[in-house]
């Protein structure tokens, strides 16, 4: 079992924040976990990615062409990972959950968090892990920041779609 | 979980094997993709007053000091990256003329000047034969955050005990990855000692009257490179055992051609693989050794062909050359299995 996860967005959008936590989360199991970022040299504003890797057996090459589950939360973002999109990936695209976003007032910096509930059930559904055990990551880097409640929301939104 | 697991990046392994390698001070400049050791060991002098940094103004300022604290008998290192590399020779160069134990982390990014903050393999050559003259150096390609760990280990052995300029030639993406690892390292450490003693005189020279006097030097220095080569130069063959066609690559590459061959041989394809470890000493004998046995062999890296460059310098056997030169893009498994469609 390998599964790769390339998560997709602007700078400044805290992809790479997600993208620790859920590599944290599952390194504390008994699963082998390779992540690299890839971003330019803008401070904000340009592509930020992350390519995950989850497995049972340990991966070296950090970086990989098909993704098992691709993350898109930005336009330019979706142009930056078009030669990684292909039938069969799991595709999550922001721009899908709009009105359910609108709907629960999702505010923009808690959009993340939201992508971080989406995922965190896939893998719980995969048996990777549990979303408690993002959760409490999550809580413990966030909880005491502003925005809280948001960002709890949020996650829980994201997790019970 | 194993105990002793730790999920770190790479470049937080080479601090630590920095560290365990007993090295006490760090000059540098920081430079992307090499910037978070310098702000790695700098955190680590917080806890560690053993542990000494100086940020100079530029690279060749921290180049030229971790000569003179070498001399001193510290054991210092420096660490850079793409146009940092090119202004270390000055230093480096100094070293190769005076044989210092100059250990450098190169962290490869894509080059000609700035070029890409990231990733490449274009900086075989600087690293090599980066200084004027022909000074020699040994030269380690890691291809995995594991194998970061020990060869950073052994650069500051092979420096302290040959007495040669070493490189722990590295790149972007190694150093950024963050994996689960288990650091482990076989062996001790080779003491540092100062070059001159306090009450002694001694005329280590980087410049001389006579062009014999030069000549001189350098051929003696050529005999104990070759003597140091029989026990440091390094390699991987992998799966090897009668293959048709080899696929030489090295560092982070090799990793991804590592994988590439155990799918190829699911495929019933009869492909192996070749890393040098050390880029220099070359594994001369043992290319040249696989060479004979295959039909073709494969040259996969990311720059135009200094690894093409080096294998070819080192091949006396007729073979036919094939490969993938993609100067400063990664190359994934995948694109590897499809070159053998």
């Amino acid at each position: 079992m390998n599964i790769k996860i390339l998560l997709s967005g602007d700078g400044g959008q805290g992809i790479q924040l997600i993208a620790n936590m859920i590599c944290q989360a599952a390194f504390e199991t008994d699963f082998h976990v390779t992540a690299i970022p890839n971003y330019g040299l803008e401070q904000r504003g340009g592509v930020s990615l992350n390519f995950i890797q989850i497995s049972d057996k340990k991966q070296v090459y950090p970086k990989f062409t098909k993704p098992d589950i691709l993350l898109i939360m930005s336009p330019q973002a979706k142009e930056r990972v078009e030669e990684y999109q292909e039938n069969g990936e799991l595709k999550l695209e922001i721009g899908d959950y709009e009105s359910i976003l609108k709907e629960n007032n999702v505010p923009k910096q808690s959009q993340n968090i939201f992508c971080l509930g989406l995922i965190a059930k896939i893998l719980e559904e995969k048996e990777i892990l549990k979303k408690e055990n993002i959760f409490e990551l999550l809580e413990k880097k966030l909880s005491t920041k502003p925005g809280w409640e948001e960002n709890k929301k949020a996650f829980d939104l994201g997790n019970t779609l | 979980m194993e105990n002793n697991k730790q999920f770190l990046t790479g470049h937080e392994v080479v601090v630590q094997a920095c560290i365990d390698a007993d090295a006490t001070h760090m000059f540098g400049y920081p430079i992307t993709p090499g910037t978070e050791i310098l702000s790695g060991w700098i955190k680590k002098c917080q806890d560690n007053k053993d542990l000494h940094f100086l940020q100079t103004e530029d690279e060749i300022a921290a180049g030229f000091t971790v000569c003179g604290a070498l001399m001193a008998g510290s054991k210092s290192f420096t660490a850079t990256a793409g146009p940092g590399t090119v202004l270390m020779q000055d230093a480096m160069g100094m070293a190769d003329g005076m044989r210092l134990p100059f250990v450098t982390i190169i962290a490869q990014r894509g080059g000609p000047s700035s070029g890409t903050v990231i990733y490449s393999q274009q900086e075989v050559n600087l690293a090599i034969h980066g200084g004027n003259g022909e000074g020699l150096r040994i030269v380690y390609s890691p291809s995995t955050v594991e194998e970061l760990y020990v060869l950073t280990r052994k650069t500051f052995n092979v420096a302290w005990e040959y007495r040669f300029p070493s490189v722990l030639l590295t790149d972007g993406y190694l150093l950024k990855t963050k994996q689960d690892v288990v650091l482990n390292f076989v062996g001790e450490n080779v003491e540092p000692k100062p070059l001159v003693s306090e009450h002694t005189q001694k005329n280590i020279r980087n410049i001389y009257t006579f062009e014999q006097e030069l000549m001189d030097e350098l051929t003696n220095q050529k005999q104990d490179f070759d003597e140091m080569a029989k026990e440091v130069t390094e390699f991987e063959s992998y799966k090897v055992e009668s293959c048709d066609e080899l696929i030489i690559a090295h560092g982070i590459v090799g990793a991804a051609a590592r994988d590439a061959v155990d799918e190829l041989k699911k495929q019933g394809k009869n492909v192996g693989l070749f890393r040098p470890i050390t880029l220099s000493p070359f594994p001369k004998d043992e290319l040249n050794k696989l060479c004979k046995q295959v039909k073709k062999i494969m040259i996969v890296e990311s720059s135009m062909g200094q690894l093409k460059d080096l294998v070819k310098q080192n091949l006396d056997t007729q073979v036919e050359i094939d490969g993938l030169y993609k100067p400063a893009v990664g190359i994934e498994t995948e694109e590897i299995i499809k070159l053998f469609k």
